[in-house]
């Protein structure tokens, strides 16, 4: 068979700071596993494989065809093997939310890491720790020195560290368009430019979503998905309640909708949009049905988290980057 | 891309910018940025000279974008676009930075004003780079005119366009033709009859074979762009290509002044009313006899903070006038002058001042913001009426017998003039006047292409300079009916298919209704030629697939990084 | 020295744009911090460039348009006024003071009112010290 002569594809998949989503994602492609593996060989993959880190260091550089890293770079490990493995890759793609955009991680930009290690080691409910002891990076003990990643204050997204050949985004990135994009590399077709984003549509999720829109976009009040009888058929922003689909790309098959969900915005914004959130708190402001003052600030006091709301994957990635201290 | 040939021109403006901003030491400073091919300063830019070195190293230097660094661009825009457009450059590749009226007029530190116009001649450049070219468009003109309101200036502009063969659509919102005219007996300062002035102008606008008049009637919405709107009038649809707004002022109600009681008080009447009596020839108080003495208050409602702080212009004259008829009809009868100050401005009004002061007419002076006449009922003896006032020019506290007060109240805005404003498209300024295009350069024209303003509605002024402005604007629209065709803006917006996901929340932003959802496509579609290039759909799109041309994402971010990146280096 | 910030000035072409040309043929004074960038319509301002602005280091943004219900496009500043609301929401979230950022009307007539406004903003801004959001912004922590 044809695929016999051509030497496979190295294939590396190594996550940051990551929920471990992706990595079910890319074994979601089931029977297509078969293609995927009939293709490349798996060089690296810590959830799949017992290969080690000193097995990767003792690759060639640019070794390994493609490297999928998921999660974000939250800590001094995932930032050294973001280096590794970029050094070692000859194409390292930016797999998932979480390494496109910063994710659901990402949202740590909105506290100080003071702040988080007190809620989460001393204040949070059910935590005794009476002595107030916080993870350290090194700890000497009587078997020696144990030491620990540095905890960033800032999460990064994966090119904030090292340089990205392609993002291929969701949370989790939709299987099918794993496939898409993994045999497009393997069969040698034609790759767009460096730094694309693929595996998603130019468009945004509008265009996918089947439910039904009017040029009716006015907003009285903006609504939680609970507080409305969603009749299922009709946009959720022209029932109040907000869907990040606009702003958002599609490729992901509009799966949230399809569960009667509005859109989280985890595909991160299109081409033309330089902020994940910002051209959809415009679009949203536009369709708020007030001129007074008083009664525009209300309805906008109903969105009660904004970064969180705008920036729920993508906060890292977004033109403030974090919250100021 | 080709490589960027900038051009950065600095204008000494004589010394308007020179003296405040080192002009010279910016143009060495800007040659340095990068694209920049050739920087220089000049004395006047604006100037044929001045224009004929852009053009020049167009040609020479194969400039492929220019950027003048001057006065506000709301002056000298078209002037440099046209310098480029003869050298055969595209005229959007042009960018001005605005260094006179934003800056050196407005600074009094010369090294704060000078880094400033660095800032903004930074901006400038960046955002040139970004510029794309746009090709004129040149839109047809409907031959047909309309003229909304039917007082003087509105039958002047009729008949003016009328007469030379084209058709007028004349609307007024009253039964009657006239306006304010026909409520006047006769016209300062040489006494003519404002009947035999006004009474033909209806009656040949009423016959002309080219107006059509709509009386009774109100315009409620107008649709289109020069050359080509569209109004439903009476269940009719009438296209035109120019509109005349002429719908004037209507008359202050003094009733809310407490001093004068007027509407309490009988026999306190408003210069309106006296206008009637002296068209029915009867001068009378309110029982039936010829007053004895007659008071006439000026500045009633104008020029006062607490009503309208402007002067209405027509006023003092008028009052005069009427010192003339009273003392025509009643020889015998006392006549005070009660004056804040004398307006006589006009051909023959001071003269006609002088006439009238000699005639036995009591001239007193009162203080227009603290001191307003107080009137009050004084029992008969020795007139039915007192006026009460600190008089300016004796210094002395006055009591001024009266039988009949004429209030001489200013002009004000019509209620209804919010929604004539918004269907034609012009602005309104803090007085609710309409705004002209520029206030010394171009009084007739607003900003609204194809629609021209006239009379009273733009500020109030007396019969002949409503006439003027009426000619003017017919004049002008005459001129643009004659050449057929008119250039509109070509920065308007467009929608990307490719990015458009069919959203749909562009469709109801658009206050014009240029955009519309193409089903088939599930993509909106901007229409150009109703789209007047405001860009809020661009900035309403969550996508960006709306290119707002001239005022697109990119340039406008260019300009913030051309300022922070000069900004942040000199601080560093 | 003093700290002398450095706002970006957004001013709608018909209405604020034109008054603040009036302030200059008036030849009124007023602080020199203040960098124009002219749009057609304060509708036009999108939130992007707001935080562009700020990310770049501006230490204010005014925005300026015509006054509600004489805006040259209608409505053009009403929809300008809901969206810097809810982005003042965003920015005083993400620990940045909300009074950096300000929205005001100014019509064509009004020049000296444009002097105030400006002087007032830079006196604002002034108060708050210099913007840390570049430096934290292109700093990973």
């Amino acid at each position: 068979m044809a695929n016999e002569q051509k030497p496979k594809l190295k294939l590396a998949v190594y996550w940051g700071a990551a929920c471990g989503g992706c990595c079910v994602s890319v074994l979601d492609v089931h029977e297509k596993l078969f293609d995927v593996v009939a293709a490349a060989d798996l060089v690296f993959w810590p959830l799949v494989l017992d290969i080690k880190y000193q097995d990767v260091k003792a690759m060639p550089d640019a070794s390994i065809d493609v490297t999928l890293f998921n999660g974000a770079v939250r800590n001094s490990e995932n930032e050294h093997m973001a280096k590794l493995l970029r050094q070692k890759s000859k194409l390292l793609v930016a797999y998932g939310s979480c390494a496109h955009l910063g994710g659901i991680p990402g949202l740590a930009n909105l506290s100080t890491k003071e702040e988080l290690l007190r809620r989460v080691y001393f204040e949070s409910e059910s935590t005794v720790n009476p002595d107030h002891v916080l993870p350290q990076p090194q700890v000497q003990m009587p078997e020696g020195e144990l030491e620990l990643p540095v905890l960033f204050n800032d999460v990064r997204t994966l090119d904030q560290v090292v340089d990205v050949d392609y993002y291929l985004p969701g949370c989790p990135p939709q299987s099918e368009r794993l496939v898409e994009v993994f045999m497009a590399i393997a069969t040698g077709a034609p790759l767009p430019p460096k730094g694309s984003v693929v595996g998603a549509n130019e468009k945004g999720l509008c265009d996918e979503c089947e439910r039904k829109k009017s040029a009716e976009k006015l907003v009285k009040k903006f609504f939680r998905p609970y507080e409305i009888q969603d009749d299922g058929q009709t946009c959720f922003v022209e029932q109040g309640v907000i869907c990040m689909g606009l702003a958002t790309r599609g490729g992901c098959g509009a799966r949230c909708i399809k569960g009667n969900a509005p859109c989280r915005g985890c595909y991160g914004p299109p081409s033309a949009s330089p902020d994940p959130g910002a051209k959809m708190m415009s679009a949203l402001a536009t369709m708020i049905d007030a001129t007074e003052p008083a009664e525009a600030a209300a309805i906008v006091g109903q969105i009660v988290d904004p970064a969180g709301t705008f920036y729920r994957c993508s906060v890292p990635a977004s033109l403030l980057r974090r919250k100021m201290e | 891309m080709e490589q960027l040939r900038i051009g950065v021109y600095v204008c000494w403006c004589g010394s308007n910018i020179a003296k405040m901003v080192d002009v010279e030491a910016v143009a060495k400073w800007a040659a340095q940025l990068p694209g920049v091919a050739v920087a220089r300063d000049y004395k006047y830019m604006c100037s044929d000279p001045g224009q004929d070195m852009i053009v020049k190293d167009i040609r020479e230097l194969k400039l492929n974008r220019v950027v003048v660094a001057a006065c506000s661009p709301r002056i000298h825009e078209p002037t440099f676009r046209k310098a480029l457009e003869k050298a055969g450059l595209n005229p959007y590749f042009f960018e001005m930075a605005n260094i006179r009226e934003q800056d050196s007029w407005v600074h009094e530190d010369r090294a704060q004003a000078t880094h400033k116009a660095q800032a903004l001649i930074a901006s400038a450049v960046k955002r040139v780079a970004q510029h794309d070219a746009l090709d004129k468009r040149t839109v047809d003109i409907h031959p047909a005119t309309l003229v909304m309101g039917g007082g003087v200036a509105g039958l002047t502009a009729a008949l003016e366009i009328a007469d030379a063969g084209k058709q007028v659509f004349l609307v007024e919102k009253c039964a009657q033709l006239g306006g304010q005219v026909a409520g006047v007996d006769q016209t300062f300062p040489l006494m003519n009859s404002a009947r035999q002035l006004i009474a033909p102008m209806i009656q040949r606008v009423l016959a002309h074979a080219h107006i059509r008049v709509f009386q009774n009637c109100k315009i409620n919405e107008i649709f289109g762009y020069v050359g080509n709107f569209e109004t439903t009038l009476n269940g009719e649809k009438l296209l035109f290509g120019n509109i005349v707004v002429a719908t004037g002022l209507r008359p202050f109600d003094p009733g809310v002044i407490p001093e004068y009681g007027y509407g309490r008080i009988p026999d306190v009447i408003t210069s309106i009313a006296f206008e009637q009596m002296l068209l029915q020839g009867n001068i009378v108080t309110r029982a039936g006899q010829a007053p004895r003495r007659v008071a006439i208050i000026h500045c009633v409602g104008s020029r006062n903070p607490k009503y309208h702080p402007y002067c209405s212009r027509t006023c003092c004259m008028t009052a005069l006038k009427y010192a003339n008829q009273i003392r025509s009809a009643l020889p015998a009868a006392e006549v005070f002058q009660i004056y804040a100050d004398m307006r006589a401005m006009g051909k023959g009004c001071e003269e006609f001042y002088a006439r009238t002061s000699r005639r036995g007419v009591m001239f007193l002076m009162f203080d227009q913001h603290d001191g307003l006449p107080r009137i009050r009922p004084a029992g008969g003896e020795p007139a039915n009426l007192s006026l009460e006032f600190k008089e300016l020019l004796s210094g002395e506290e006055v009591e001024v017998p009266a039988d009949l007060v004429v209030l001489m109240v200013g002009m004000e805005a019509h209620p209804d003039s919010k929604d004539v404003a918004h269907a034609v498209g012009v602005s309104r300024c803090g007085n609710d006047f309409f705004i002209e295009k520029h206030p010394k350069l171009d009084p007739v024209a607003t900003t609204t292409d194809g629609v021209y303003i006239a009379g009273n509605c733009q500020s109030p002024k007396d019969i002949p300079d409503a006439v003027s402005q009426a000619k003017a604007a017919a004049a002008r629209i005459l001129a643009t009916i004659k050449t057929a065709s008119v250039n509109v803006e070509v920065t308007t917006a467009v929608v990307n298919e490719e990015l458009c996901c069919g959203c749909q929340t562009c469709v109801k932003v658009c206050p014009y209704n240029a955009i519309s959802f193409l089903p088939d496509k599930k993509v909106s579609f901007v229409n150009d030629i109703l789209c007047k290039s405001c860009g809020t759909c661009g900035a309403a799109c969550p996508t960006g697939a709306i290119r707002c041309r001239h005022f697109t994402d990119q340039q406008i971010l260019s300009q913030i990084e051309g300022i922070m990146t000069f900004e942040n280096e000199v601080v560093a | 020295m003093s700290f002398e910030p450095n706002i970006i000035a957004f001013l709608c072409n018909w209405c604020s744009y034109t008054g603040a040309d009036l302030a200059g043929t008036s030849r009124m004074k007023y602080a020199a911090n203040i960098r124009v960038i002219r749009v057609m319509c304060s509708g036009r301002v999108d939130p992007t460039f707001v935080l562009e602005a700020l990310r770049k280091g501006a230490d204010g943004v005014l925005i300026c348009g015509c006054h509600p219900g004489d805006c040259h496009y209608h409505t053009g500043n009403y929809k300008c006024l809901r969206r810097f609301l809810l982005l003042q929401k965003y920015i005083e979230q993400m620990g940045i003071p909300k009074d950096r950022l300000r929205l005001e009307w100014v019509s064509a007539s009004e020049g000296r009112r444009f002097a105030e406004v400006v002087n007032s903003m830079t006196e604002t801004v002034k108060a708050l010290g210099p913007s840390r959001i570049r430096q934290v912004v292109e700093t990973l922590a």
